[in-house]
Order: C-alpha cells, then structure tokens, then sequence
C-alpha cells in the first residue's frame, strides 16, 4: 500500500512534468510561414521594379530588411517563464496550506491499524503535501526548460540564477522526501526546509 | 495550532502592508522584506537624467553598467568625444547626472539582472559599452547579424527599445522582446 502511494506521487509528478513540458512547446512552437497567392504577387512586382531600373529599390534590398507594419506588440499572456512563475508560487502556497492543514493524530504507544494508516494518507494534510511536491517538481521542471540559458556553471555560486536553481531544485527534493517519508516522525522538518530553500530561491530571482 | 496560525497571519500581514509602500531602496535589508519585483533592471526616475541622456538616444538605465564604467564616461573629457559626439554639459549638469548614474549603478543595485552585470564585470577593464559586458554578449549571441545589423529599423544592439518593447521601464526578459521585421523570432 505504501509502495502504491509513493508509485501514485511519482506518476503525479511525472504527469505535472510532462505537462509543464507541454506548456514549453506550445511557447516555443513554430510559426510556419506558407506562401499564399498574394505574397506570390508581391515578390513577383519586385521584379517588375528592377526591370524600370529604380536604383532606389535596389539600394534598399542590398542594404536591409524591409521595414513591416507590425501590430502593437503585447506580451504573451501564458509563456514557459509565466508557467514556471505561477507553478513556483502556486509551491508555496501549498506548503503553507500544508503546514497550517489540520493533520491526523499521531500514534505514538503502538502500531497503527490499516485503517489508521489509510485517514493519515487521505487527510487534508497529506493530500496537500503530495500536491506541494508534485508543483515542486513541475516548477523545476518548467524552470530548467524555460530558463536553462539563465544558467551557467562559469559565473558561480553568487550569481542569483545559479543559486535560484540550486535552492529550487534542493527544496523540490526536500519536498519529495518528506512525502516518502510522512508519516513518520521528521517529515515535517524535511517538508519546512524544502518549502524555505523555494521561498529563498523564489525571493533572489523575484 | 494556534500558534502556528499566528505566525502564518504575522508573516501575511507584512507581505501585505510592505508591498503597498516598499521602494526598491538599495539596502539589503529593506531589500529582503520588500516584496516588489526586482527581477530586471531598477528604472530611471529622475527627470535630469531621462531628459539630457534621453534626448540623443534611449536613456540606459544606470543598473547597466558598473559604477566604474560610468565615472569614466561622466567626465567633461569623456562626454566632448561620447562615442563620437560631442555631448558636453554643464558643470552642475553633469556632476547630477554622474552621481545618479553612480549611485544606482549595477554594483550598487538589488536587481537581480544588475547583480548579474556586476558579477560578469567585476574584474577586468570596465566596460564603456553595454554590449562589451559578458553577460548582455552572451544573451545576444543566438540572434542573427541580419536580424540587428542587417536590420534597418534595429542596425544595432546598442538600440535596446527597438526590440526590448519594455525597456523604458527596465524589463528586458524574453517575453517582452519583439524584434522589427521579425515578429515570429524566438529563441
């Protein structure tokens, strides 16, 4: 049964990872220009103007790139960077609810029955705590996609990028090990430092 | 329980209430419990400087370039020959524009891409040119030649606000960037 509950979180951080995967091939995905008749049209009447011999023209394409009418330019609403933002704060907010969920009795002069067991593993508390790692991870993941050229081992320790995902990824493994570890006693310990090494990686970049 | 709670409604009170009035004051602490994005470059504010450096080209904002650079381009000398014009100012002028490039430069400030530019220039030569300093070369070496030289409504990486459609108010993250003539362009 504990084995099933730990394949269940892993499956839920898998499934949050593929799909922060998702969200950064839709940002990155390619705009395929096909050519219509129109632009057929437009190229072909540049010739037209080379053959009248306007030496202006012609400057202009040997010099740069023809200016376009471009629309007022606003900025995406949902990007990679957006996603790893929301999914980081989202991270936090759940450790907090986790933290302050109201948590099952412990048991701490015998063994716990199976049924026990299972009100621990369905209470609010322990839901709450598999949903803050699987963010966790999913944060990481959407992180190392959208920023990974923040990201240079060269510029050391101090820079803030580099230290964000140091702290991130430690705090989202801190997270999962206190999920494997719950509910046994000093998850609670691992979860908190996870949740504070977010916090602190969230606060350098913010 | 109880008390946990307290804690929890201490620490959300003073997320709240510091939100509302924190400036980005250049002071660690300050910079800690205040809670407004530093994530990019600290923008300009003062009139002075947005109106004389303004006026010729995009007024960079003083968290480009370590305090360094700028105490050797803000000299009387330095500005009659300023990339090639003259752009000389009066004395009183340019000690205010020079001490309030100085005090927000890169080294002095809490923003997170100014801590980056003074980390890549913290040894060496200081650089004169915003596109000398590593860490905006390296930013920029995935775009083609043709989309900034090649270019004619950009011709340089020194016209930030050509595709850094935020510049002005020091955002230059990837979300914001249009490059003219090339709309679809993402790295």
């Amino acid at each position: 049964m504990k084995c099933n509950a730990r394949l269940k979180n892993i499956a839920a951080s898998a499934c949050l990872a593929a799909i922060s995967g998702m969200v950064y091939a839709d940002d990155t995905v390619q705009d395929i220009v096909i050519p219509s008749m129109a632009s057929t049209y437009t190229g072909g009447s540049r010739s037209y103007m080379l053959a009248l011999n306007d030496t202006g023209a012609v400057k202009e394409q040997a010099g740069a790139t023809p200016a376009m009418q471009t629309a007022e330019f606003e900025p995406p609403m949902f990007s990679g960077s957006n996603a790893h933002k929301y999914l980081g704060l989202g991270t936090l907010a759940l450790v907090v609810a986790t933290a302050i969920a109201p948590k099952p009795a412990e048991i701490e002069d015998r063994a716990p029955t199976q049924a026990e067991l299972d009100a621990q593993k369905s209470s609010t508390h322990a839901k709450l705590g598999r949903a803050a790692a699987a963010l966790a991870a999913a944060t990481v993941t959407t992180g190392l996609l959208a920023h990974w050229d923040d990201f240079h081992l060269e510029d050391g320790w101090t820079d803030p990028d580099n230290l964000h995902a140091l702290l991130g990824t430690a705090g989202a493994l801190a997270m999962l090990a206190a999920v494997s570890q719950a509910p046994e006693g000093g998850h609670a310990g691992t979860g908190m430092a996870g949740g504070i090494a977010m916090g602190i990686a969230i606060k350098l970049t913010w | 329980m109880s008390k946990k709670l307290k804690v929890v409604a201490l620490l959300a009170g003073v997320l709240l209430t510091n939100g509302t009035y924190a400036q980005a004051e250049e002071n660690f602490g300050k910079w800690l419990i205040n809670f407004q994005r530093t994530k990019e470059v600290k923008p300009v504010t003062d009139k002075q400087y947005l109106k004389e450096c303004g006026d010729c080209h995009f007024a960079y904002q003083p968290g480009l370039l370590p305090a360094r650079s700028w105490e050797k381009l803000l000299t009387a000398d330095a500005l009659k020959n300023h990339f090639g014009d003259n752009a000389e100012l009066d004395r009183d002028t340019l000690q205010a524009i020079h001490d309030y490039a100085v005090e927000n430069a890169a080294d002095k400030s809490f923003y997170k891409r100014s801590r980056k530019i003074a980390l890549a220039t913290a040894e060496g030569e200081a650089p004169l040119r915003i596109i000398e300093v590593r860490y905006i070369k390296r930013k920029h070496q995935d775009i083609p030649e043709k989309m900034v030289k090649g270019n004619q409504d950009v011709k340089s990486l020194s016209h930030c606000n050509k595709c850094h459609t935020q510049a002005d108010k020091g955002v230059f993250d990837e979300d914001t960037v249009s490059i003219p003539n090339y709309p679809d362009w993402d790295d």
